[in-house]
């Protein structure tokens, strides 16, 4: 098991935004959390990297507590997230956001650099023409491509995706999800956030779902697809 | 006109003292992400560490810029450590009145330990004149452009060039973010906010230098002027604030020769209203937004 949570609360004022959650993701999976607006995806994987305050409940890493640790800390051991709203640094070129994706490993070569640079640029040549562009002169999609790219640059156990099909265009989605399934196969394992229930229990290997700061029920992605209860409440039927 | 020409190269020297401070203000700005008020006192220090440098090892300017840099530097991890780095996640008038308070508690502990007088700094560089006539440079000047166009451009470099310099430029622009890329955020800060400080050292030594005086209130013009430059400069942009700095001396210059010296900050202020009212935005042009 590569990320295990247990209990975890997040208090946003007298708002609990989750009440004691548990989950679990082992080595090379994809799983998904689903749930409406509110439910408190968002907010499980800001208390996971340690940007949101928890209230209670532990999260280990690799076997290690990771609780208590600051933002920086988790990210250097190796878990990446890549944030709604993409978070991409606007005056950097993209070359320099890509690089600033590699600044946790300290001793890093700068071979090294240019292999993961080339590998992230086989899987998104459109990143590669405008390698000097500004990162905030990105059209939406592209900002999206180069948040994801900035953290494959992290070359992470764990990544962490929050809405990456939000705000896209449905065949650049599609490019998404493709891609999702090349970084799993390329061994990472990845956490999936999505409103787009139906695609991401399609590519996921196991999902939870998310009502209210608690979840309700949790299975194989196929399984959940077919759920009726899933069905009505997520999927439109 | 020779004259007026000789108070333009007079303007270019000082707006490029104006421009040092003014780059390193917005580095402060930039990095730490809060404004403020505590430049000038920062400013003075460095004037008096190198006067102190100065009498121990005598008129070696190297060791002048070394000094007056670090005793900044220092000076800026006080004030990080007092003003921001409890108050990241508070409203931000709380840590831009924090630094109005600091400065005037450094300002008044300056006036007790070093004196309320103006102190003279004669010859620390010798009185040489290049040129004709009134239109030329004297060595002092030179000195100073110098001085600020090498720390400039080793600035350009350590911001554009290494891997401190994305990392310093990923927290200006979102620390969430950058964050989340393992960077030490408090840090960096603290380092960005230090190499801002100490370049503001060093614009206080060349000010000493260069008016041939000191004294422990000098920082509240100066902080002025560094505030007032980066503000044409767009607060945060480095390139612009040195260019606002530049203006703001050379219009200062140009516009005593027509009056009076003692108008000399009624010209730089009109100046700066005048830019805000026609360009708020300053002369920063917004990088990499979409429209």
């Amino acid at each position: 098991m590569i990320l295990e949570v247990e209990n975890l609360s997040v208090n946003y004022g007298h708002v609990a935004a989750l009440s004691g959650i548990s989950l679990t993701v082992d080595q090379g999976e994809i799983v998904t959390l689903i749930g409406s607006n509110g439910a408190g995806k968002t907010s499980t994987l800001m208390a996971i990297s340690g940007l949101a305050e928890k209230a209670g409940g532990t999260v280990r890493f690799k076997g290690k507590d990771i609780t208590d640790l600051q933002p920086h800390a988790i990210a250097r051991l190796g878990i990446c997230h890549v944030p709604e709203g993409r978070h991409i640094f606007p005056a950097l070129s993209v070359k320099e956001n890509l690089i600033a994706g590699t600044v946790r490993e300290e001793k890093i070569s700068r071979q090294e650099i240019v292999r993961r640079m080339d590998e992230v640029f086989r899987l998104f040549p459109r990143l590669k023409e405008r390698i000097n562009q500004g990162g905030g002169s990105l059209s939406g999609g592209e900002q999206q491509m180069l948040a994801i790219a900035r953290g494959m640059m992290m070359n992470p156990d764990l990544m962490m995706l929050d809405e990456p099909s939000l705000g896209l265009a449905p065949i650049i989605v599609e490019e998404i999800f493709d891609l999702i399934l090349k970084i799993k196969k390329a061994g990472k394992t990845i956490l999936l956030i999505e409103q787009n229930a139906a695609m991401a229990l399609q590519v996921a290997d196991r999902g939870y779902v998310l009502v209210n700061g608690r979840i309700t029920q949790q299975g194989r992605g196929v399984d959940l697809l077919h759920n009726d209860e899933v069905r009505r409440a997520y999927l439109g039927e | 006109m020779d004259y007026y020409l000789s108070q333009a190269i007079n303007g270019i020297c000082q707006g490029s003292i104006y421009a040092l401070m003014a780059i390193g203000y917005s580095v402060v700005v930039g990095v730490v992400g809060l404004v403020t008020f505590t430049h000038g006192e920062v400013i003075m220090l460095g004037a008096f560490a190198s006067f102190y440098t100065f009498q121990l090892v005598g008129n070696n300017l190297i060791i002048g810029v070394i000094a007056s840099f670090l005793a900044s530097a220092f000076i800026g991890v006080f004030v990080f450590k007092i003003c921001y780095e409890r108050f990241f996640n508070a409203p931000r008038h709380i840590s831009l009145i924090c630094t109005i308070g600091t400065s005037m508690l450094l300002r008044n502990l300056a006036q007790i330990i070093f004196g309320p007088n103006n102190k003279p700094l004669l010859e620390v560089v010798p009185n040489r004149f290049f040129g004709q006539g009134v239109v030329g440079l004297t060595l002092v000047q030179i000195i100073v452009i110098a001085t600020v166009i090498s720390l400039s451009f080793l600035l350009f470099l350590f911001f554009n060039r290494t891997r401190w310099g994305i990392m310093l430029r990923a927290v200006s622009q979102d620390k969430t973010a950058a964050a989340m890329m393992g960077i030490n955020v408090r840090l960096t800060s603290l380092l960005g906010n230090s190499i801002g400080c100490g370049l503001g050292g060093v614009a206080g030594m060349l000010l000493a230098i260069y008016y041939q005086t000191l004294v422990a209130t000098m920082g509240g013009s100066a902080g002025m002027k560094a505030f007032s430059s980066a503000v044409l400069g767009g607060l945060t942009n480095i390139p612009s604030a040195a260019a606002g700095g530049l203006c703001l001396g050379i219009v200062e210059n140009l516009g005593i020769t027509i009056s009076s010296a003692s108008f000399r900050d009624i010209f730089a202020f009109i100046f700066l209203l005048l830019v805000l009212i026609v360009k708020p935005e300053g002369f920063a042009k917004k990088t990499g937004v979409r429209p």
